[in-house]
């Protein structure tokens, strides 16, 4: 059943006066882990609202679970949990005042579980979120989701504002999430997070999906082309995106196009390569 | 939406709601234009508004397992709970008024509305306006209160001079008296005023409850 749709987003569309989400499709399958890349502005944080019914879409369709949200919104949500990079609501309240209300809502809150996240990420409960620096908000705003056994994480920026430590220690805990069977769709701009513990990668560019497949398979799909001087005309255009280092200029191609650039270094690039070339196009 | 109404009264409420209630206790002032003690409690009842808009409530409870409409449907039924303890207030305080306290001195000479049906119906009125004026204006946006708040002070304050004047009027005298034989005809108002404040709240409840599962927060 690994293959089986937990979270499936058909032709999402929302239209605002300046920016347009246009026809965002894509799919998180049991245990996958998806990372949701992007630049400021490019719709992630709109598609996740969407997603989660903060934002009426203008068409286009969420299945959790096969199902749609009004076919049964509270069953579904009691099996997403969502986290965000910091504490938007009750700034001044005591986190253990506003966990004892949240925790009635979901039927399989785990206590235990929920002290041990606290236990591990070294929050004090008795703070409010105005005494917690960004890092610990996120903390906080994870071990909550993480806390009643969610099937579906969905996490907007969880790794921003994190030491490198404690993100080493989140990525672990969402690999080991995976194992079990938890689906984590999770947006981030460290990109690097993503290589180590993400099977698949959803880029989208304004408002579009550029891509959505395996993070090997995106970045096989291009070349960096190494040049010392600026690419000619007809260099530029077979390349996606040109940028300029210390050393030169780095070019990105597609696999396919490589032949143009026989005479080159060709170099594998990274997720973080292939997307800010893009974004530089 | 038992668990959501434990959280508007432990975690969203502002304590100045519960605070304001205890304005009701102005059905005791002679002389003074009583029914200003219910426009008071509506204003308690803002202030909860307003400390949930500044605490992100809205969001945090619409992620929350529940019906998005639930999330403005509880802080309505918040808004009537508040409203129901602070009318059967008014009514325990009338009712003394009207009976223990009614030849005392400042009592019998009052030029104001007494404390009597037309006095409960009118903070019914009053109550009314501010479910279908303030909180289904509020649940347009989820944000904007200010423009709500005072189309309601507006709609109040017209209700509280139109009750204080109207028994003066000739024919009307009915309206404010106390204790006279013709307490029937009050009840009659009070009765019109308790259906419009059920007849208001209902429409008040499904409209906010539509108007906020539409909204993009």
């Amino acid at each position: 059943m690994k293959n089986e749709n937990v979270l499936e987003i058909i032709g999402l569309c929302k239209k605002y006066p300046k920016f347009t989400l246009d026809n965002v499709s894509f799919s998180v399958k049991k245990g996958e882990i998806m990372g949701f890349i992007g630049r400021n502005g490019a719709g992630k944080t709109t598609t996740i609202k969407s997603v989660l019914g903060l934002v009426n879409p203008d068409g286009g369709e969420v299945r959790f679970f096969g199902k749609r949200m009004c076919e049964g919104e509270s069953e579904i949500k009691q099996q997403i949990g969502y986290a965000c990079g910091s504490i938007g609501y009750y700034p001044r309240r005591r986190l253990c005042d506003t966990v004892a209300v949240t925790r009635r809502f979901y039927g399989n809150f785990d206590e235990t579980l929920y002290k041990k996240h606290l236990s591990d990420f070294s929050i004090d409960e008795s703070k409010r979120p105005i005494e917690l620096s960004e890092g610990m908000k996120v903390k906080f705003n994870l071990a909550l989701a993480l806390s009643h056994h969610a099937k579906l994480l969905i996490l907007d920026e969880p790794t921003s504002g994190l030491d490198p430590v404690s993100r080493e220690e989140l990525l672990e805990i969402f690999l080991s999430l995976a194992n079990d069977g938890v689906s984590i769709l999770f947006s981030t701009h460290i990109t690097s997070d993503l290589v180590k513990c993400a099977d698949s990668v959803t880029y989208i560019k304004g408002g579009r999906i550029e891509a959505s497949m395996p993070i090997g398979e995106y970045t096989d799909g291009y070349r960096l082309v190494r040049f010392d001087t600026e690419p000619s005309e007809d260099e530029r255009r077979v390349l996606h995106g040109i940028c300029r280092s210390r050393d030169g200029f780095t070019g990105l191609v597609r696999t396919c196009d490589t032949e143009s650039f026989n005479e080159k270094p060709l170099a594998q690039p990274t997720l973080e390569e292939v997307m800010v070339h893009l974004e530089m196009q | 939406m038992k668990n959501l109404l434990y959280k508007e009264f432990t975690l969203a409420a502002s304590p100045l709601t519960y605070i304001f209630i205890a304005f009701s206790v102005m059905v005791f002032i002679p002389g003074y234009p009583i029914l200003v003690g219910a426009f008071f409690v509506c204003l308690g009842i803002f202030y909860s508004f307003r400390n949930a808009r500044e605490d992100g409530d809205v969001t945090y409870t619409a992620l929350l397992p529940v019906r998005k409409s639930d999330v403005a449907v509880a802080k309505c039924l918040f808004s009537v709970a508040v409203e129901m303890i602070s009318f059967l207030l008014c009514l325990i305080f009338a009712c003394i008024r009207s009976t223990v306290l009614v030849s005392v001195g400042p009592y019998r000479t009052n030029p104001m509305l007494p404390a009597n049906f037309v006095y409960l119906g009118a903070v019914l009125v009053i109550f009314a306006l501010f479910n279908s004026v303030f909180i289904s204006g509020f649940y347009r946006t989820a944000y904007r209160l200010g423009g709500p708040f005072i189309a309601f002070s507006v709609a109040a304050f017209a209700v509280i001079t139109a009750a204080e004047a109207l028994w003066h009027f000739p024919g009307l005298g009915v309206l404010g008296g106390v204790a006279d034989g013709r307490t029937h005809i009050r009840a009659l108002v009070f009765a019109i005023c308790a259906l419009f404040y059920i007849a208001a709240t209902l429409l008040s409840i499904r409209s906010s409850g539509r108007k906020f599962e539409k909204i993009d927060l």
